[in-house]
């Protein structure tokens, strides 16, 4: 259940609706940190927003994501429950509030710290057990901030330490190109490992690059063979190139291929016409 | 002018394609082939050539990174060609830019923990810039290149086959 709710409060989450989200969250939190901290429905609070946390944990450019999870690992997860909400409150507005979110951040760790252990330390251990024990994943989820900040989620029985973060973030990054080129490229399949398909498309750049040299020899047989059987005034050859491209600029003109310049070029080359 | 199926007039294929026909009367007026000795059909083809590469890379500009690596080689090649002296003194500062950015960048072996290392190291030769770009950057670079190598093969094909019937 705790598994749909975050599924159902993942789905609209665009990274604009986060700051509303995370201002209603910390507004919440604010109202009764005590009593947040506390009560017996924090912990549903919590299971309700694994997302969030997770969230706001991994929330990283590096710096600011090591520093979390430094935090959180000195914590011992043992007040875990209200401090990611502020910093991700932190993470998100930190440029307007940030004296005011660490003022809360302080006050709200030397409250938990004091009270929240024996309380919150056995429901958050257990909650860790479920998540482990059952199939209940805190699923990955990558979003991008404008300000090229990516939140991850960790898998469950992955590290949650600031390196294998960094290295699962660029690993799904690379996974992520890597399908693009997939589709470009003719011939990769998605059953194929990424070391086959690196294979297919270095071969196909390759094939490229050898037709591109195949087609200006071509072009070049082309234009000799154009120079030799043509007139040899020097004149006609010139306009008989200007109106080759003319007429090569129309075509394409015609399939839509050239637009404004084109038609520049095409005046221009029509004037060396009737000369 | 209408176009009927009215396709964007700056899209990379018409720049492209504007950039080289251009490229292309300018050689076929400049040296008219006298004679059909080997050496000089291979300097028309090498002149083909870099037209093709020079007009695709400043369709894209500065753009990406492949484009402007291939740029700056095409005018340190066309430089060192012109005037050694000065060829020499471009190349060594740009070498030194490159050299330093690929020092910063490939420090190590490259092994980027994803292990593919050879595949990316052949990849990295074949797309122009490669070597100063992590696997990432250097997957996004490829399907650019990719795209603007296929539209470059379209255009030449069109193009090849008009002049010869």
């Amino acid at each position: 259940m705790a598994d749909f709710s975050a599924q159902s409060y993942r789905q609209p989450f665009p990274f604009l609706d986060i700051d509303p989200t995370m201002e209603s969250l910390t507004q919440f939190a604010e109202l009764n940190p005590q009593s947040f901290i506390l009560d017996n429905s924090a912990f549903n609070f919590q299971t309700f927003f694994p997302l969030s946390v997770n969230d706001s944990l991994f929330s990283n450019q590096a710096s600011q994501g090591e520093t979390m999870s430094g935090f959180i690992h000195n914590s011992n997860q043992s007040s875990v429950s209200a401090q990611p909400i502020f910093s991700a409150k932190t993470e998100v507005e930190e440029i307007s509030n940030k004296r005011k979110a660490l003022d809360i951040l302080e006050s709200s760790s030397g409250n938990s710290s004091s009270s929240s252990p024996p309380v919150s330390e056995t429901g958050i251990k257990r909650r860790n057990n479920s998540g482990r024990g059952k199939r209940a994943k805190s699923n990955e989820k990558e979003m991008e901030k404008p300000k090229e900040v990516v939140h991850v989620r960790a898998r469950r029985g992955q590290a949650t330490d600031s390196h294998s973060l960094a290295e699962r973030v660029r690993r799904g990054k690379i996974n992520e190109r890597l399908r693009c080129l997939q589709d470009i490229v003719p011939g990769c399949y998605k059953t194929m490992g990424m070391a086959l398909m690196l294979d297919e498309i270095i071969n196909y750049v390759q094939s490229l690059q050898n037709q591109v040299e195949f087609l200006s020899m071509k072009l070049t047989a082309a234009s000799t063979y154009y120079d030799f059987n043509s007139e040899s005034d020097a004149m006609e050859r010139m306009q008989r190139e200007k109106a080759e491209e003319a007429k090569e600029l129309e075509r394409l003109m015609r399939e839509g291929y050239v637009g404004i310049g084109g038609v520049a070029c095409f005046h221009s080359s029509s004037t060396y016409g009737p000369l | 002018m209408n176009n009927p199926h009215h396709l964007n007039p700056t899209s990379l294929k018409s720049r492209f394609t504007t950039r080289f026909l251009r490229a292309l009367t300018k050689i076929r007026a400049q040296k008219p082939i006298s004679s059909s000795s080997p050496t000089e059909i291979f300097r028309r083809y090498r002149r083909i050539k870099v037209a093709a590469d020079k007009s695709m890379a400043y369709s894209v500009r500065s753009r990406r990174i492949w484009s402007r690596a291939m740029l700056w080689k095409l005018r340190s090649r066309s430089y060192r060609r012109q005037d050694p002296c000065s060829g020499r003194r471009s190349g060594k500062t740009n070498q030194a830019i490159m050299k330093k950015s690929s020092n910063e960048n490939t420090t190590t072996r490259r092994e980027d923990g994803v292990g593919f290392v050879e595949e990316a190291d052949e990849l990295r030769q074949l797309v122009p810039g490669g070597e100063t770009m992590n696997l990432c950057n250097l997957l996004d670079e490829t399907a650019h290149y990719i795209k603007c190598l296929t539209t470059q093969v379209q255009e030449m094909k069109k193009i090849a086959d008009f002049y010869s019937f």
